[in-house]
This record gives structure tokens, sequence and C-alpha cells, in this order.
């Protein structure tokens, strides 16, 4: 125990230290970032200062359950049917259809690099290419937000790109989950017989569904409770699916994507139950990079060869599915075909789920995985903000500040995802 | 109710489908123990809202969740899964120290000095030289003290005396947290309960010394007792100053993700505390105390953001708290148990009675002072933790004897303290 706590206070340290200077350059300069907390944590990890050991990593990843969980909720707030109806339909077709194009995409063309270049087991190929397809599919709401709000055009396509985002992270999600049921790891008691991977996938959405029902009996006939008591219920439900799921070697970012689904959607406590986690969004993404920076442990050929790889393949399919999205789903005059340029900041949640996999498959490549997951973080960290915002201007005239405020304000509840 | 007992059944239903669909693993936190963590935090909150419901004060209903789901009764919490979860303990205890230190206020501690002194000091002589007295009177039932000569049942008794002085600085905050009180009684118990912290400390140590020396297993002078004592205490300031300020500058220049940061500051002053042999509760109780009195910055955010995280970590202290019980360990002894108990309530009252006489109390705080000093948790039981670990030959038995006492007082103080606010008038909530 004494370890762990040293963990926590060295990456205490590490946050303030970040903090005083990044977030001072932000400030100043408008610099938009996240990645530098990656390079603090490996700087800090086993490679290099040896500040935390990798037993001590290896010690936090329980409480590293807990943020995927976190995010996975955060997420799950976004889609409350009631405001998700106001979205125009065509809208809806065209995100769901860039989401689902670009993970297929990616999901062909890594099973392929997987199965017939590398040669793993058709299996163990599956794993790592549904994984990392998943990854490939997310890209950041809280990036796409922040171009959208600066650069204001008269155009519909920023409300589908933020929309799209979204889609993309539930999509992820979704795909993932159901890889980490369908090739379920770990024993069962003796004398239990092992789950179906379709019992899997109805397990790790009943513990979600369950948790639900649990917050809302909680929170009483009233629909309220004091804060103090409202961040119990919260914090014991995601405890609950979070500590279930990581038990049953599931998604707890799926799981708790499902709860955080089912309290929007049923009760009178969303607005208090967004705020609540909106609040304490930035610490735990901080703190889920800080964490994989110090974890990350590249191998030169995943490095060289593997990470480069993903990352292109993810450049394709996200081209590959907006224009698919664009052309084919959307109609002509919206103009979205070039979709996937907006699209490309990864964020925060991928490294959630480049973690998780380490935790469900620590002897299948989770080294691969969580490299080319934060290769691709930092790389279109870079290029991301740039090509959103001249994707955006290509679209037409730039809009007096606050022109384009009620109409988006119309379709999209305030309430990003992660990362 | 109904809804409520809903909960229970998921709860416990949900434990026990789920355990066989894994085998347990290891870990630093086991994958079951955070789950079950989970179940234990929801379960007790759900025991504390019973207990409202029914007039008791929430925390009884934590304590008595963690005794049905904890290995006494259920045994769905088992005693590894609480190892493992120990650190949220630490947390809980560091948190509301520091919520304790930001919460006394130089100005009520000057306005009534006169009233804490007195009491704290005749309520401690009272409860001191009275428990050792009825210890010596009750020798021959008492098991570890049969086999003892004169006078080292003199010091072992007082040993015993000394430990059962501690009063809970953890059940009187939870309490005035729960209910909002405000007045003079919630100020002058606050008071005495948190400088009696301090005190206590001096006194167990020599106390403990003086046992030790009599068993002839003191392995250290009486200078040299006193000293480690002295470096202990102000170790713990020193230590409490030094986050003092750190926590000052850090709502100075940065004050962002506080909760983050004070949790963490927390798990830091724990590690250092084991490692440099200081107390952690009273340097975060200085720290808290520096930072609301003393430090060029405004305590205001630190104050609400602790108020806001206090509930859950009431919830889960005293929950652990009472996983931690072990009803049969204490089976046969409990006639005693209870006759050395009531004989402690009865020295608190009449000590804290003629303290507030002395110290010029207000009507109110005369008469029901006492109700707030009755509670035992957190510290007490980490004091019979230390006899239990350095005195091998009766500490085991001593410290089954204090945890029963300690378990009887846990549960029944809160209850009498709550009664004392009601009645006095000065509970804010329903």
């Amino acid at each position: 125990m004494q370890t762990t706590l040293a963990a926590l206070a060295v990456i205490t340290v590490g946050y303030i230290l970040a903090y005083l200077i990044f977030d001072r350059l932000r400030d100043r300069y408008g610099y938009v970032g996240g990645a530098e907390y990656v390079v603090l944590g490996f700087l800090l990890g086993p490679r290099v200062t040896g500040l935390l050991d990798a037993g001590q990593v290896q010690d936090l990843t329980p409480i590293v359950s807990l943020a995927l969980g976190w995010l996975g909720m955060l997420l799950g707030t976004y889609f409350r049917l009631p405001t998700m109806a106001l979205i125009e339909g065509d809208y809806l077709r065209v995100a769901l259809a860039e989401a689902v194009a670009t993970f297929g995409i990616a999901l062909a063309a890594l099973l392929a690099l997987f199965r017939y270049v590398v040669e793993a087991p058709w299996p163990d190929a599956a794993v790592l290419a549904g994984t990392l397809a998943a990854v490939a599919t997310l890209s950041s709401p809280i990036a796409v937000d922040a171009v959208v709000d600066r650069i204001r055009i008269r155009s519909r396509v920023p409300p589908v790109l933020q929309l799209a985002a979204r889609m993309d992270a539930l999509v992820a999600v979704v795909a993932f989950g159901l890889v980490l049921a369908i090739f379920h790891r770990g024993d069962v008691a003796p004398g239990v017989r092992p789950p179906t991977p379709t019992e899997w996938a109805v397990i790790n959405v009943a513990v979600g569904v369950a948790s639900g029902v649990l917050f809302h009996l909680f929170l009483g006939p009233r629909g309220h409770l004091d804060e103090g008591r409202l961040f119990v219920a919260l914090a014991g439900a995601i405890v609950v699916a979070s500590g279930a799921s990581y038990y049953l070697n599931l998604s707890p970012i799926f799981t708790n994507l499902v709860l955080g689904v089912i309290l929007v959607n049923s009760g009178g406590a969303h607005r208090d139950v967004a705020r609540l986690l909106l609040s304490t969004e930035r610490p735990v993404y901080l703190a889920l990079l800080l964490f994989a920076g110090a974890a990350w442990s590249p191998g030169s050929v995943d490095l060289l060869f593997m990470a480069p790889l993903f990352v292109l393949i993810r450049v394709g399919a996200r081209f590959l599915g907006g224009a698919i999205a664009g052309g084919y789903v959307a109609p002509a005059e919206l103009g979205a075909q070039g979709l996937g340029r907006g699209l490309l900041a990864l964020g925060g949640l991928g490294v959630a789920l480049a973690l998780n996999y380490g935790q469900v498959y620590p002897d299948l490549h989770p080294r691969l995985v969580l490299t080319a997951t934060l290769l691709a973080v930092l790389l279109f960290e870079i290029v991301a903000s740039r090509e959103a915002s001249a994707f955006l201007l290509s679209l037409g005239q730039r809009a007096e500040p606050g022109a384009g405020e009620e109409a988006d304000a119309e379709e999209l509840e305030p309430v990003p995802g992660p990362g | 109710m109904i809804r409520r007992l809903v909960v229970l059944t998921l709860l416990v239903g949900g434990a026990v489908l789920l355990e066989p669909l894994r085998v347990p693993t290891e870990g630093v936190i086991a994958p079951r123990s955070l789950f079950l963590f989970g179940i234990l935090l929801l379960t007790a909150d759900t025991f504390g809202a019973l207990a409202h419901d029914l007039k008791f004060p929430r925390l009884v209903g934590y304590l008595v969740a963690g005794l049905a789901l904890g290995p006494s009764v259920l045994g769905i919490v088992p005693p590894g899964v609480l190892q493992d979860l120990a650190m949220m303990k630490q947390l809980a205890v560091g948190l509301i120290a520091l919520l304790a230190g930001a919460e006394l206020r130089i100005r009520d501690l000057v306005q009534r000095y006169r009233t804490i002194g007195w009491i704290l000091a005749l309520q401690t002589a009272f409860v001191l030289l009275g428990l050792t007295a009825l210890v010596l009177i009750l020798r021959a039932w008492i098991p570890f003290l049969q086999q003892l000569e004169f006078p080292s049942v003199l010091f072992v008794a007082l040993l015993f005396a000394a430990t059962l002085t501690v009063n809970s600085p953890m059940v009187t905050l939870a309490l005035l947290t729960e209910t909002r009180a405000e007045g003079p009684l919630a100020k002058t118990t606050l008071g005495v309960v948190l400088v009696a912290d301090v005190l206590v400390v001096l006194l167990f140590t020599a106390a403990f010394s003086l046992a030790q020396a009599s068993l002839g297993g003191a392995t250290a002078s009486a200078s040299e007792t006193l000293f480690r004592l002295l470096r202990e205490v102000v170790g713990s300031m020193l230590a409490g100053a030094l986050i003092g300020g750190v926590l000052t500058l850090y709502l100075r220049f940065v004050r962002r993700e506080l909760v983050v940061f004070v949790i963490v500051l927390v798990f830091a002053t724990a590690a250092a505390a084991q490692a440099l042999h200081f107390e952690l509760l009273l340097s975060l109780l200085v720290a808290g105390f520096l930072v609301e009195n003393v430090a060029p910055v405004r305590a205001e955010p630190l104050v609400e953001m602790l108020h806001v995280v206090a509930v859950p970590v009431f919830v889960i202290f005293f929950a652990m708290a009472g996983a931690d019980l072990r009803l049969q360990t204490f089976r046969d002894l409990w006639p005693l148990i209870l006759a050395v108990a009531l004989g402690r309530i009865g020295l608190v009252y009449a000590g804290t009675r003629a303290g507030a006489r002395l110290g010029a109390a207000e009507p109110v705080v005369a008469r029901y002072a006492w109700t707030g000093l009755v509670s035992q948790a957190g510290v007490a039981l980490g004091l019979a933790t230390i006899v239990a670990d350095r005195l091998p030959r009766l500490g085991l038995a001593m410290q089954t004897m204090i945890v029963g006492i300690i378990a009887f007082n846990e549960s029944v103080g809160p209850v009498l303290f709550r009664g004392g606010l009601d009645r006095a008038g000065e509970i804010r909530t329903r």
C-alpha cells in the first residue's frame, strides 16, 4: 500500500507541475492539449526516471478502472432521448453511417494486417483488430466542440460534426464491449458453466442496467438528493458497475455507458448527474493520460512499424468513412463529403480503451495497443485542430460571432463526451 | 421502506450472483474488492437512510450495514477485502481531520477556552481515575489482569483507562455535519473533542510506557520515552504546518481540481506518517486549522469541498468500522464490557457536569455536553491495536475487551449526542 500511496503522490506532483507549465501556456497562447500529460507520465514512469516503477503502476489498476467507468458514464449522459429527438433525422443518419463505416473499414484493414501480415491466429487477430478499430473510430468530442466554437460558419455541418464525434464514441465503446464479451478471458468458479459470449454481453449490459435501477431507487420518489448523498449514490453506482465489470473481465466503459444512458433517460436527476460528472471530468481524464504515459513501454517494432501503420489505417478509415457518409448518406446540399477531416482528434477515450484492453488481455500485445493509441493521440493532436478548422472554413462563409449559436443550442445538449 | 428493502435485496443478491462468475484473483486491491466496496457503500447509505427514518443518526445505520455485510454476520465482505480497502479508511480519517481542523476557529476557542479547558480536564481526570479504580475492583473477573501483581496491575489498569478516555472526532463531526447543528453545545463539544485528541496521545503514551516498564518489556528510559512522545507530537505539528503551507500555496496559485489534490495530499501524508512516525490525524488537524485561521488565503473553497466529500467519507469510514467488528470475539465478555462501558458513561457525565460548572458554561452545555463525549471510534481502535501489537502477553486480551467497549460506545454515543443536540435545540435539519 505504501508504494501505491507514493505513486499517487508522484502523480499529483507531476500533475501540478504540468498544470503550472502547460495550462499557463494555454491561458496565454490558446494552446489546447492533453498530450503533455502522457509525456509527463512517460517521464515519471519506469522507462525514464523510474519515479513510478512497474509494480506501482500495476497497483493503480483498480483506480484506473473507476476512471474508465467514470468516462463511460459521462459519454452515456449525452444520449438523452428527448434531446436526441430534436436532432434532424438526416444528421443522425450521417453521423451513424460515418461511425459505422469508419469502424468497418478500420476493422477490415486491421484484420487483414494481423491475420495475413503478422500471421496471428484468427481469435487473436480479431481481438486486436476489433480493439484497434474501436480506437480508430473514436474522435474527440471536446476537440470538435472547441473547433466548432472557435470557427463559426454559416453551415449545417458543424452540428453534424459534433454529433458524429458522439456517435463515433458510442460505436467504439459498444464494439469494444462486444469484443471483450465474445472473446472473454478468465475462469469461472469450479462447477459453474462458463457463460457463452452472448451471455457475457447480456451480463455486461445487465450490470449497467441494474446499477441504473439501483441509482434510481436511491434517488427515491422525489427524484433528487442533496449534493453529498447524490455523490454517494453516483459514486456507489459507478463503483459497483466498474467493480463488477473489472471483476468479470468485462468493459467498465461499456457498462457505465449503459448506466449513463439509463440515468439521463429516466428520473429527474439527469441535470444534476451531468453537472456532477462534468465537474470531475477533467481530473479523471488527465489522471488517465498520466497513468497511460507511466504504463507506456513501447517496443521498437511496435513504435516503428505497427503504430505508424495503425495511424495510416486510421487516417484512411476516417477519410473513407467520412466520404461514404457525407457522399452517399447525407443530402447533397449539406456538402459534408470531407467529414472525416474534421474528426481526426482522438482524445482520452481511446486511451481508456487501450488501458482497459491491457487489463483484460495482459498477454495479447497490450504494449502494441497502448503504443498505437498513444502515438495516434500525440500525432493527431498536432494536426487535428488545424485540419478541422480548414475543413470548416472550406465549407462557407464565416458567421458573425453568435450567429450559429441558436441552431446549435437547440440541437445539442451542452454535455460533451469524454476526451 | 419497501424501496430501501428492494435496494438491499438487489445489492446483496447482485454480490451473491456475480461471485461464482470469476475465480478471485490477487492484487493490491483485488478486482472483487472494488466491486464489494461499491456494494458496501450503497448498502451502508441505505441503512443510514433507514436509521434516519427511525430517528437514529445515519452513522448508526452505516455501522450496522458494515456489521451485517462483514465477517461477523453475512460474510459478504471478507477480511481480505477490508484489508484491501484500508487505504479508503485512511483517506476518510485524513479528510475528516482536515475538515475538523478547518472547523476549529480561533475566535470560538478564545471565547470558550475556559469552558473547554475545565470540561476537558475534569472529564479526562474522572474517566482516567474512575475507570482505573473500577477495573481494579473488577480485576478478579478481567482475564488480562488476573495473573498480574501490584504495581503492574495498577499500571495496566491505568493504560486500559487511558485508552478509554479517548473521544471520537469522527463521530462528533459526522453528527454535526448530518444535523448541521450550530450553537454553544456543538461548538464546545467539537472544541473539547479535538483538543482532547492531542492530550490523549500524550496521556496514552505515558500510560503505555509505565505499563511496559512495569511488565519488564520496556526498552527505553523515561527520558527516552518522553523524547519519543514529544518527537511524535511536535513532528505531527511540524508536518501539519508543512502540509498547511502546501495547501495554502495550492489555494493561492492553482485552486483547480481541489478534490483530487486534497485526496492525494492525504494519501501522501499517510505514507509519510508511516515512514516518519507521526500522527496522520493530528498533522492534518493542524494543517486544516492553520489554513482556516492563519493562512493568507480564503479557506472557503477547501471547507466547502470538504463538506461535499464528507458524506461519502463518513459512509465509508463507519461502514468499514462496522465490518471490522468481530462480535464473536467478545461474546463471553459482554457482562464485563457492559459494566465498564456503563461505568464510563457515568464518569463522563460526572466529569463533564463538574467541568461545565467550574467553566461557567451555558445551561445547555452543562446539561448535554456529556452526550457528545461518550462516542469512541477510530482513534480508540488505533490505540487498542497498538496495545495488542506491543504488549504481546496480555495485549490481545486487552484489545478484545477495549474493542467491545468501543463497539458499545460507537453504537450508543451517536444516539445520545443526537438526542442532546435535539434537546438543546441546535439541530438545523430534520
